[in-house]
């Protein structure tokens, strides 16, 4: 899970016994409650490269950075894994405020590509050697950087974090209504968005299009003139406001990026300023078909930071409403990819039926069907009601394997599935470790990392379960990931039901301010979708300083380019549905 | 020229044109009704008793819906292309005999427009080869990616599954020995051609399906890739004729089907009875209608680049060896 | 017969109306729809002639498969490309001299050597125009032409396919 209090010896030694080269040169991260280590900007790639190909670090999960703003400082944070399962190397650049420059991790780690470039975006990093550092989530008018802490949004942002009471003596008061629409933007000088035209596309790379001209007219005075369409950010096959940018050859996709930020709403800004429990709620929002998981990840995170625990029948009630929302999200991801694939609607909504019982209980037991709000630090928001236990019983044991298996008949054989889903938007095992692909699409690919086994937290060690891995890297095995890791949900839950214990649910008292010592955290959890990481920096105030979320719907999103070329626009599609993405989360 | 006869077909023209607007509205109600069952849904009950109203709110909501034509769209074709898509769906009919001869006050009628011309085959084929402008034409003039790549495609795809439209045709012309669909329909009294024809009536149901953009083979509308394909700028009632255009020709494809391969208006005490052809006819339609829908209700969308190696690559040359395996046995066994 | 003629005479101004808009039209779209309409009207006169089937065949071939592939590469090379084009100066002089060419030739066979080429014309079989007796003349007295056409489409054929063959490599 997280390593707060102190630098595992073992991991200690392995730097140690890396060949000295950075024996003087890398230091220990001494700070109170931090890890990892302190890295110079000039070796940051060295490094970097050595820790993948001598240590085994080989996947990168989390770039972020933070902004010390009062030490003039700046911090880019990266954690790195082993795909065999262990704790996180952390390692830290730390760079001047007037002049954030790193070199990019991008030739070592690709999949560093968009997390770099929302580290650029929203606090202003620059890192050299990106082929294409732009914006990703603001658009690209867009001044100053959101995420720094000297910068105010305008005419609204307050000093006092978190904001004052906007209820003073029971009336109703809103800065919003101070506002007048638009007012709160604040342009660049000269910069009028109704005359501003992007420039040219040029993040369709040179190289890229010499090479297509070649294969267009290879040997032959034949010439085929290709087409750049957007799918999005109005489609209905995005699965939400979300626009690919693709390059046709006929119906061939030669070139193909993705382009998203139209949903953001600087989710981390917002969760700066908010206390530590204002979050919990809010991370419902971030993939919201599964907010029981997003809770935990924020809770694993900030727990650690307090050090507590949650009592025994709060964790088995934790990893029940975790298992169940893996279900619903991945029934909801079946169904889709299938309504993707040009369904029309009747597997989804076979799935959703499934989908409906299971939100009737995260009802009954939250009292809110999607935005569950359920977790809390050290304990949950309320004990399950009574017989509660007997429906989810019934569900797990009963009705949910029996529904999969008729899901699994009517689907899994079928010609068309089959023929559209084989072999197409294959990511190799390398390709998908280097992407910081997570979650389904890493395990389709061949790579048994599942964060439940490779890196344990809550209570998953005490399970038995499987890591469903398939090895073909396609959308096929996406698909039959999913579907396996259903019934592999279900076997945990067959557990959890068994052994549910009585007793408390809160650690301590339940409190709504509570106190979070300074110091750092990194929880992560194998979210549905993939893995979700939460980077939390605290200073002792009753608001985090810095509040990250590595989201695996935005990083899953770097291998897209590369699963789409060559293929056929039909297929980008089901090649997005496979990755099954929310924009929620993606955007932020 | 006779006026009765003149008045008759008036009126048998009347009758067809009704019969396809008819059928266009309570088709899509019919068909968003079995969808819903078959993915467990009620579907549209509240516009009258049983949503029978439904389709009569539709169409004034879309009647008022604002007629939008782009900016940058060729205004003239813009405008043209839904008529030009809607005009096959209604002329298809004429050649297809709705029911056997009838006699009102000593005067004999026969229940279609032009039943007996003897090239009737090939005028269905002729309309049909048609129909693919509209289409090609709202794609290209709408001036939009999409819309043009849905044109495109659909050219392609009518193109390629005309002619395994036609090589399915050649079955029943070889078994019945005419080209007249009355005479086809009249070749049936003793075994239905999908007997003697098995194979010829799955190319036909294959390529009928592919002719009229439904799913499986609805690429030129892909919804998830190509947004609405050819039809994403049309709205209000230019939209609304493109929808009628692919359910009237649905309705029209399984009129076809039912008359070359399921007998047609055949059926028994037909002969005694002659109104009840129509209602056989009526029947065969609706049964083909709904394997249409329960097709779109449970299958994903074929590719483009297969779909198109499924026409030119299977179901070609298995046409071509239908139409082989038939002539010999017709020459051997005699014709039917 | 009155309603034969005046039918023949709208579809006439049709069909002359339909060519002359193929001609000046700008626009390839245009000028391609305007061709359709003018194959239809002809298809239409055909079956004014009593001959169905060649009127259907006509509808079927030009109007349903050529002019669509025609369409077809208009739509791809873009409206802009075909509807500027490529001027010809050449070209007027030689289409003056080429129709004048033919108006002659027309004037001749109508005026001066109509007796020798029309035949004498027969009354119209209840058959003729029908698919059996076409399909008759076309295997018997006509076979060889037949054949040489068949062969000749096959050429065209595998010549097409191996064009785009190269292209892949």
């Amino acid at each position: 899970m997280t390593e707060n209090v102190e630098v595992p010896k073992e991991l200690d030694a392995t730097i140690q016994s890396m060949d000295n080269r950075f024996h003087d040169i890398v230091t220990l991260d001494d700070r109170k409650s931090y890890t990892g280590y302190l890295v110079p900007v000039e070796n940051l790639i060295d490094f970097a490269t050595s820790i993948r190909d001598d240590l085994g670090y080989d996947y990168l999960s989390s770039v972020t950075g933070v902004d010390y703003f009062p030490e003039e400082k700046m911090e880019v944070v990266y954690h790195a894994y082993k795909t065999s399962g262990g704790g996180a190397l952390v390692f830290k650049v730390q760079i001047p405020r007037e002049k954030p420059e790193v070199p990019s991790l991008i030739s070592v780690f690709p999949g560093s590509d968009f997390q770099e470039r929302e580290a650029w975006d929203l606090l202003g990093i620059r890192f050299s050697g990106h082929p294409n550092l732009t914006r990703i989530l603001m658009w690209e008018g867009f001044e100053g950087h959101p995420l720094r802490k000297d910068w105010k949004e305008p005419f609204f942002e307050e000093e006092k974090k978190p904001y004052k009471n906007r209820w003073p003596e029971g009336g109703v008061y809103r800065i919003e209504d101070e506002v007048p629409m638009g007012k709160n933007v604040k342009y660049p000088l000269g910069f009028d968005p109704q005359k501003w035209t992007p420039e040219e596309q040029t993040t369709f790379k040179e190289d890229m299009d010499s090479e297509a001209g070649d294969n267009g007219s290879n040997g032959s005075a034949m010439h085929t003139d290709q087409i750049v369409v957007n799918l999005g950010p109005q489609h209905p096959s995005t699965h939400g406001v979300f626009r690919m940018v693709a390059r046709l050859d006929g119906e061939t996709v030669v070139d193909l990026y993705p382009e998203m930020g139209y949903l953001h709403r600087n989710h981390e800004k917002i969760g700066e300023r908010n206390t530590y429990i204002m979050n919990m709620p809010y991370t419902d929002r971030l993939d919201y078909i599964s907010s029981m998981s997003n809770n935990l990840g924020y809770a694993l995170a900030v727990e650690s930071l307090m050090g507590i625990k949650p009592p025994e029948r709060t964790e088995y009630i934790r990893v029940m409403m975790v298992e169940l929302t893996r279900i619903v999200s991945h029934l909801w991801s079946i169904g889709f990819l299938l309504n993707d694939l040009g369904a029309f609607f009747t597997p989804a909504l076979y799935a959703i039926n499934e989908r409906e019982l299971i939100l009737d209980i995260f009802e009954a037991t939250a009292g809110s069907r999607m935005m569950c709000n359920y977790l809390r630090f050290g304990g949950i928001s309320r004990d399950l009601p009574d017989g509660i236990l007997e429906t989810v019983r019934e569900l797990v044991n009963e009705r949910l394997p029996r529904k999969i298996d008729e899901l699994d008949t009517y689907l899994t054989e079928n010609e068309i599935l089959r023929s559209r889903c084989i072999g197409v938007g294959v990511l190799s095992k390398e390709d998908a470790i280097a992407y910081s692909a997570a979650g389904p699409v890493l395990r389709a690919s061949g790579v048994s990392y599942d964060v439940r086994r490779a890196d344990p937290y809550s209570i998953y060690e005490r399970f038995e379960f499987d890591v469903v891995v398939r090895y073909n890297g396609d959308v096929y095995d996406r698909y039959l990931v999913r579907m396996e890791e259903i019934r592999q949900s279900l076997r945990i839950l067959h557990q959890v039901v068994r052994d549910i214990p009585e007793g408390e649910i809160q650690t301590g008292k339940a409190l709504y301010q509570v106190r979070v010592p300074a110091g750092e955290a990194y929880g992560r959890v194998e979210n549905p979708k993939g893995e979700l990481g939460f980077y939390v920096v605290s200073n002792g105030k009753p608001n985090p300083w810095r509040y990250h979320i590595r989201a695996p719907s935005f990083i899953n999103l770097t291998a897209l380019g590369k699963m789409c070329k060559g293929e056929k626009v039909a297929d980008v599609v089901a090649i997005l549905g496979s990755i099954d993405i929310v924009l929620g989360e993606t955007d932020r | 020229m006779d006026p009765a006869l003149l008045v008759e077909w008036l009126v048998k023209s009347g009758v067809i044109i009704f019969l396809i607007l008819t059928g266009f509205a309570y088709l899509t109600l019919f068909e968003r009704r079995v969808l819903a069952r078959i993915q467990v849904r009620i579907g549209p009950n509240r516009a009258g008793p049983l949503g029978l109203l439904q389709p009569l709110a539709d169409g004034i909501k879309l009647l008022f819906k604002e007629e939008v034509i782009p900016d940058k769209a060729d205004k003239v074709i813009f405008i043209l292309a839904p008529v030009l898509t809607v005009i096959p769906a209604f002329v298809l009919l004429a050649v297809i005999p709705l029911g056997p001869e009838i006699s009102i006050l000593g005067r004999s009628y026969s229940l279609s427009l032009a039943g007996d011309v003897n090239v009737g085959v090939l005028y269905l084929l002729a309309v049909a080869s048609i129909s693919v402008y509209g289409i090609v034409l709202a794609g290209w003039s709408s001036n939009n990616k999409y819309a043009l790549l849905g044109g495109l495609r659909s050219a392609a795809q009518m193109i390629s599954y005309e002619l395994v439209l036609g090589l399915a045709f050649i079955g029943p012309i070889l078994l019945a020995n005419s080209m007249s669909l009355k005479d086809i329909i009249q070749a049936q009294s003793r075994v239905w051609f999908i007997v003697l024809q098995p194979i010829g009536f799955l190319l036909f149901l294959v390529a009928s399906i592919a002719e009229v953009n439904r799913a499986p083979f609805d690429m030129p509308e892909a919804e998830q890739e190509l947004t609405a394909g050819y039809h994403v700028e049309y709205s209000g009632m230019k939209f609304a004729l493109f929808f009628m255009a692919e359910y009237g020709k649905m309705i029209v494809v399984s009129f076809i089907t039912a008359s070359l391969f399921l007998g047609g208006y055949l059926g028994p005490f037909v002969d005694k009875l002659p109104l009840l052809g129509p209602i056989y006819l009526l029947v065969k339609v609706t049964l083909i209608l709904f394997f249409m829908i329960w097709v779109r209700a449970t299958w994903p969308r074929i590719r483009y680049d297969r779909l198109m190696a499924l026409g030119w690559k299977v179901l070609l040359p298995i046409g071509l060896l239908n139409i082989i395996i038939t002539a010999i046995l017709v020459i051997l066994v005699g014709g039917y | 017969m009155s309603t034969q003629l005046i039918l023949f005479f709208i579809l006439a101004v049709i069909a002359i109306l339909s060519a002359i808009g193929m001609l000046v039209s700008k626009n390839s779209v245009y000028s391609a729809m305007f061709l359709v309409l003018n194959f239809v009207t002809i298809a239409v006169l055909f079956l004014l002639l009593n001959a169905p089937f060649i009127a259907m065949v006509q509808v079927t071939i030009y109007a349903g498969a050529i002019m669509v592939l025609f369409l077809f590469v208009i739509m791809l090379l873009g409206t802009d490309m075909a509807a500027e084009g490529i001027s010809m100066p050449w070209q007027p002089p030689i289409a003056i001299l080429l129709s004048g060419a033919l108006i002659l030739e027309f004037a001749f066979i109508l005026f001066f050597a109509q007796q020798d080429v029309l035949p004498q014309i027969e009354a119209i079989s209840a058959a003729f125009g029908s698919p059996q007796s076409i399909g008759k003349l076309l295997f018997n007295f006509y076979l060889l032409p037949f054949e040489v056409t068949s062969v000749l489409l096959l050429v065209a054929m595998v010549g097409a396919i191996i064009l785009a063959q190269r292209e892949t490599g």
